[in-house]
């Protein structure tokens, strides 16, 4: 097994690029498992894995289970949407409950950033962030990137916009870091109100114009709008961000080249993305949920090695 | 009782002066000779240490009554004791609210017996809501002379203007953390580079910069005499210059703490460090540090906001903001002595603050001995707080307050 440099997963940030060579080596491998009759192999068995969720997800957690199942594991879930529980309370009991329980790994998605951080000074398991607020989500990024390799053959050299809701969105944030690592062109698009005021000094372009987006780049991955995390106004109208802001199959037919588009899901069809364009054969959306359980079978298998 | 300090460097106008002996007579501390020392008395030897008149903090919190838990009158006392404090303000952010004669008599009759000398903040608004006004006037027969909603800016442009006016009747002073709470809402940590990188909602500059640009332009227009407190950024800094050179009646402070971190320590999302304003960046604490040597910053202040262990034990967005700040302030002036001096660093706890009162008696009634090399460990073991967050709990930290004085009273710490 080739070395990784953390024992956690909680931000690309936190990860080098070679650490990043060798999940999608890795990946590459466990893909090739997925491909086979017998899909399972038994990596992790006698590893246990609490996913533990605070927020709703559908993609991510199934992503996630079915990688873990896929290496052996045995796996306990946790949702809950903290609708009538105050959150902190709720994060602190659920560590004393985990150290109870001794597991080995944590699967965790909340919704304050730095949560799987906080978690990792207090037990002793692999963490992995599944998602934390408006920070980061490796896997997802990782996943990305995976698949414009796969797509285009390299990462380094390609251009990549990032359009729709940069600020509330941690898939943006890990996108930047992951993309940047592995040398490609980060470009950043959408209404002024959505974008991170000071997100030019992470070294990413910063375009209002998503035609002039869609121009410049070879893949665009279109992200949600983030309704749930809109706590204030950022712009006047779901329909205006769509007449403005959303990629439709006549703004591709203009472009007079082809690029790849990608989306996190769950897409809100009609408002960032319509029909034409996610079925079409642009998209590799559902390469992107593919690709996910092959990465994450590679970041579980790597962090449990680092024990 | 007689106490002889030998050989104790004394910090005042502007330098450490040589090493001389004084006498503390019971009421008041002068230097002395050998002839003028009288039959008894008690020798206490300062060599290495540094004194000056008793320290004054601006800007602290009880807790009391409302939330005993976290600190009480008694337990806030006996930190600003030990930490070398004769004086301090208190912050109003009670429950209820310091905003009736009841309340003000509660914390005064607690104190009257205490170590420091307590000045009583009132809310200028009632339950520092920002909206209807707190009874001044009468307060102001009970002593009160300085009103300020305490954690929370008096945002309504109305109501600053009218206090302002209002207080002019007895000299009151407004006392006001200025911010704009809408361009700050939501917001976890300074708005920057950092928080970008932490996908964290930002408290912009502009949030406090608008504020106080507001205010300050409020105070031209009705006169009267304002005290801003605890600023953070290079332009509040700007603004706050240009006003005093324009001959504004105002004044202001910074946080201690706010000069020893900048936002990139919040990297590892450590909740000790969440406090408000939040800690900005380096431009801004070297701003701050250029506003005390120019006399723009009066003061320097606690901002102790003591908080339980659950109010700090969890995800950084859900905890509360603030930091404890009388023990470990000893240790961050020395932290500082570099790059500030003993003699502004003790003019902003001692004639700074006085000024900012109004009080420039030349009467040596208060002393603080502290010695700048002794190191110790701070923990549970000696921390006087009911409450523990700080950055600095559990760690060495150098510089300790030896002895204090205050009208009459000896306290002595080794």
């Amino acid at each position: 097994m080739q070395a990784f440099s953390v024992r956690h997963l909680l931000g690309i940030k936190d990860i080098n690029p070679k650490d990043i060579e060798t999940i999608f080596e890795t990946a590459d491998n466990f893909k090739d498992v997925l491909n086979r009759p017998i899909k399972k192999v038994p990596s992790l068995r006698d590893i246990t894995i609490a996913n533990i969720f605070f927020e709703n997800s559908t993609r991510t957690r199934l992503s996630f289970e079915l990688a873990e199942k896929r290496l052996s594991a045995d796996t306990i879930n946790f949702s809950s949407s903290n609708s009538s529980v105050k959150k902190g309370e709720t994060l602190v009991d659920t560590v004393n409950n985990i150290l109870a329980m001794k597991v080995d790994m944590v699967v965790m998605r909340h919704s304050s950033p730095g949560a799987p951080h906080f978690l990792s000074r207090h037990i002793n398991a692999n963490i992995i962030n599944a998602g934390d607020g408006t920070h980061e989500h490796p896997t997802q990024a990782l996943l990305d990137a995976y698949s414009i390799r796969e797509k285009l053959g390299e990462v380094a050299g390609k251009k990549v916009a990032i359009i729709g809701d940069i600020l509330h969105s941690r898939v943006a944030l890990s996108n930047i870091f992951c993309l940047q690592k592995l040398g490609a062109e980060v470009m950043v698009c959408g209404p002024i109100t959505l974008l991170p005021k000071h997100i030019s000094s992470l070294g990413v372009k910063v375009e209002l114009d998503v035609k002039k987006a869609l121009q410049w780049c070879d893949v665009a991955n279109v992200l949600r709008i983030q309704l749930e995390r809109q706590q204030i106004k950022y712009f006047p109208s779901l329909r205006e961000y769509s007449l403005y802001y959303g990629i439709n199959k006549q703004l591709l037919d203009q472009l007079g080249k082809s690029i790849v588009i990608m989306h996190p899901g769950p897409i809100n069809r009609g408002v960032e993305l319509n029909s034409d364009v996610a079925d079409s054969e642009h998209s590799i959306i559902l390469h992107q949920v593919e690709n996910g359980v092959a990465i994450r079978m590679a970041v579980l298998y790597l962090l449990a090695g680092t024990k | 009782m007689s106490i002889l300090f030998k050989s104790l460097r004394f910090v005042a106008e502007g330098e450490v002066k040589e090493a001389s002996d004084f006498l503390y007579d019971g009421k008041s501390v002068k230097k002395t000779t050998e002839e003028q020392l009288p039959d008894r008395f008690t020798t206490v030897d300062c060599t290495g240490f540094l004194g000056s008149r008793g320290w004054v903090d601006l800007r602290c919190l009880a807790s009391e009554p409302g939330m005993e838990f976290r600190e009480t009158i008694a337990s806030l006392c006996e930190g600003l004791r030990v930490s070398g404090f004769t004086e301090a303000v208190l912050m109003p952010n009670t429950v209820p609210v310091v905003q009736s004669k009841n309340e003000v008599a509660y914390i005064q009759q607690k104190s009257q017996a205490m170590f420091p000398t307590l000045h009583v903040q009132a809310a200028v608004t009632k339950d520092t809501a920002g909206e209807d006004f707190t009874e001044m006037i009468d307060l102001s027969h009970y002593g009160v002379k300085i009103f300020g909603d305490g954690i929370h800016p008096l945002a309504n442009s109305d109501r600053f203007m009218k206090a302002l006016q209002y207080l002019q009747k007895f000299g009151g002073i407004l006392f006001d953390h200025s911010y704009d709470p809408l361009l700050a809402l939501f917001g976890q940590m300074h708005e920057g580079i950092v928080s970008t990188k932490l996908g964290m909602k930002g408290i912009p500059g502009l949030a406090e910069e608008m504020a106080i640009q507001k205010n300050l332009s409020i105070l031209k227009y009705t006169g009267g005499t304002l005290h801003l407190q605890a600023i953070s950024t290079a332009k509040s800094v700007d603004l706050i210059r240009k006003a005093k050179e324009e001959g504004l009646s105002v004044t202001a402070d910074v946080s201690l703490y706010q000069l020893l971190f900048t936002d990139k320590d919040l990297v590892s999302f450590d909740t000790a460090l969440k406090v408000l304003p939040p800690f900005r960046e380096e431009v801004d604490r070297v701003a701050l540090m250029e506003g005390l040597k120019d006399g723009t910053i009066d003061a320097l202040v606690s901002n102790h906001i003591p908080l339980d262990f659950d109010a700090k034990h969890s995800e950084f967005d859900l905890a509360a903001f603030g930091m404890i700040g009388l023990q470990t302030f000893a240790p961050g002036l020395a932290m500082l002595e570099k790059e500030l001096g003993w003699p502004l660093l003790i003019q902003k706890i001692t004639d700074g603050p006085r000024g900012v009162l109004g009080r420039r008696s030349e009467e040596w009634d208060s002393l603080t001995i502290f010695d700048p090399e002794e190191t110790w460990y701070f923990d549970q073991n000696n921390n006087v707080s009911l409450s523990a967050n700080s950055p600095w709990f559990n760690r060495q930290l150098k510089g300790r307050v030896k002895f204090v004085i205050n009208k009459g009273k000896f306290s002595q710490h080794l």
